[in-house]
């Protein structure tokens, strides 16, 4: 029964959005792996690529242009911005209603006279929504892997679930900017805006760091960055990278922790 | 009941400002183990503030407040173990049914008791089935209420707790509320309705402009009510006769018809008026700013020295 605890209740509310989400990007990545072999012997991609300038050629997918393998493909297709931009704004949509949601509805005075406390109500709250966006990503893999088998094509399940590994949590890198900043102002609108920013420039620093020197020297402040340096789709997991981006996640939270338990709640 | 005998609320103090926006200033609240408190204040006075500050839902600019002789602040998880509250602006979650509502908020408190969550829903002629966002506002006060009775807490705080009650559910209400007065829990009931007050409570806390001006029991109060007569005569009456009448003030007369504040017993008046011929009577009821204005028509300042009455 969902009903027992706080956290359950927050696993209820997100069952739907959750489903959906996820039957969406299953359709969209099994699709692109299925579709593959015809994309491939349809066009010569990697003839197309090579005349792409290299501007161009940077802001979708860096120097990684290679569409020999389904993962090659799906490292320009997938996974440079559009799945970042799926799991990201499903962890922002998520992330900022947490508690904004439940003050600008006005259930946060009830909720909050129960012995619950501000940061067990942040805690419990954002592992399930975390676990709602580990399930998104999940069903990413399965619709690669599942189309990827329809289709005959060979695959690195294990390279796309690093690459997934990586996307998830850069995703609740800007959810838990979200719920921050939601925890700080109660304003989840604001929050969500102010995440997407972040998100969208951070996508730009990294894209534009091999076209001009001075973003090239910060390219570091970019959670993509960390994201796409080691090519996971290619190379497989770095633990480096994914232990800045997990970093930066952990210390958001914190401050979602302090900022959301110090507030005057919305009346 | 743990803290110290008599005082289930005490505030010292207690001071809030939104930004420079006053919220309430310098409330020495004290409300004692096992009476019913009312706590009376026009919109916008402060109760939900002083509330809503002993719940920790927002913080102090200055002072403070203990709950069962625990603060408000530090302590609140055991505060909430034993105290329920129902907001003034009661909002619910649209998607779960009565029932859920009720199942979940007693999970939290942990200690569901079903049987008797069941009778108070069946007193309060709760349909419990359906989905809060299709219940009127009325029925959804139904669902707060049963959920802040359910788990039997030693103080109940209630906010507003009859707005768009019809009259049958108020009357069950103020039942409910006398029998957990009969079992030595306290409740604390805000309200800008004095009828409501003077019918359920032992004492209340008069709030103006975020100050507590007067701290009364019932019995005082009603003693310095203010009322406001009407009285049509017959024949033609002096004002003079009836200036200087024991507690009677604001004396006029236009057409036979005298009209008048009383503070107090009527009792002179009424004999005053008796030795002419009376035709008919009218009160008119006595307003929340009457009764203020009572307090302070009466050069008594502030009135600080009521609080701590």
């Amino acid at each position: 029964m969902l009903l027992r605890s706080l956290f359950g209740k927050t696993l209820r509310d997100l069952r739907w959005p959750t489903f959906w989400a996820g039957a969406a990007v299953f359709l969209l990545a099994f699709y692109f792996t299925y579709a593959f072999p015809t994309y491939s012997s349809a066009f010569n991609l990697q003839e197309l690529l090579d005349k792409i300038p290299p501007a161009m050629k940077a802001l979708i997918g860096g120097q990684l242009m290679d569409v020999s393998t389904v993962n090659g493909f799906l490292n320009i297709e997938l996974f440079p911005f559009m799945l970042p931009a799926i799991l990201g704004g499903y962890a922002i949509a998520q992330g900022s209603g947490l508690t904004a949601g439940e003050e600008s509805r006005g259930t946060i005075d009830v909720l909050l006279s129960y012995p619950v406390s501000r940061r067990s109500l942040v805690v419990q709250k954002a592992v399930a929504a975390t676990l709602a966006v580990i399930v998104v990503a999940v069903a990413v893999w399965l619709g690669a892997v599942l189309g990827a088998g329809a289709s005959n094509s060979a695959v690195d399940a294990g390279d796309i679930a690093a690459g997934l590994v990586l996307a998830t949590l850069l995703a609740l890198d800007v959810g838990a900017l979200a719920l921050a900043i939601a925890g700080w102002r109660g304003n989840r609108s604001g929050a969500a805006g102010i995440a997407a920013a972040v998100l969208v420039v951070s996508y730009f620093i990294n894209a534009l760091a091999p076209l001009i020197d001075t973003i090239d020297s910060i390219k570091q402040v970019s959670i993509f960055y960390w994201y796409l340096e080691g090519d996971p789709l290619r190379h497989g997991l770095a633990l480096g990278d994914a232990a800045v981006l997990a970093a930066v996640a952990v210390v958001l939270f914190a401050a979602a922790l302090v900022l959301f338990d110090r507030r005057n709640l919305a009346a | 009941m743990a803290g110290p005998p008599g005082a289930v609320i005490r505030t010292h103090a207690l001071t809030k400002y939104y930004g420079t926006a006053r919220g309430i200033v310098d409330v020495d609240l004290e409300v004692h183990a096992a009476e019913t408190f009312g706590f009376l204040g026009q919109n916008g006075a402060g109760k939900s503030t002083t509330i809503r500050l002993l719940l920790d839902l927002i913080r102090p600019t200055s002072g403070s407040a203990e709950v069962l002789g625990l603060d408000a602040h530090r302590d609140r998880l055991a505060i909430d173990r034993r105290v329920a509250y129902l907001p003034g602006e009661l909002a619910l979650y649209g998607d779960l049914t009565g029932t859920q509502t009720l199942e979940y908020l007693g999970n939290l408190r942990g200690r569901p008791d079903r049987a008797y969550r069941a009778e108070l829903v069946a007193r309060l002629e709760l349909d419990p089935s359906r989905p809060i966002k299709s219940l009127s506002r009325g029925n959804k006060q139904k669902v707060g209420l049963v959920a802040a009775f359910q788990d039997r807490p030693e103080l109940l705080i209630l906010d507003e707790p009859t707005s768009g009650l019809d009259p049958f559910v108020q009357l069950e209400f103020e039942r409910l509320a006398g029998e957990a007065r009969s079992d030595g829990r306290t409740v604390f009931i805000s309200s800008h309705i004095l009828p409501e007050v003077e019918r359920m409570c032992d004492r209340v806390g008069i709030i103006r402009e975020g100050r507590l001006v007067a701290v009364e029991s019932i019995a005082t109060l009603k003693a310095r009510a203010v009322q406001r007569l009407e009285i049509d005569f017959a024949g033609p009456v002096d004002a003079a006769a009836f200036a200087g009448v024991e507690n009677v003030r604001e004396v006029s007369l236009t057409d036979g018809t005298l009209r008048c504040t009383v503070v107090g017993s009527v009792d002179g008046l009424l004999k005053r008026a008796a030795a002419r011929e009376v035709v008919r009577i009218r009160t008119i009821e006595t307003s929340l700013e009457e009764i203020f204005l009572a307090y302070y028509g009466e050069g008594e300042g502030e009135g600080a020295g009521h609080a701590a009455a």
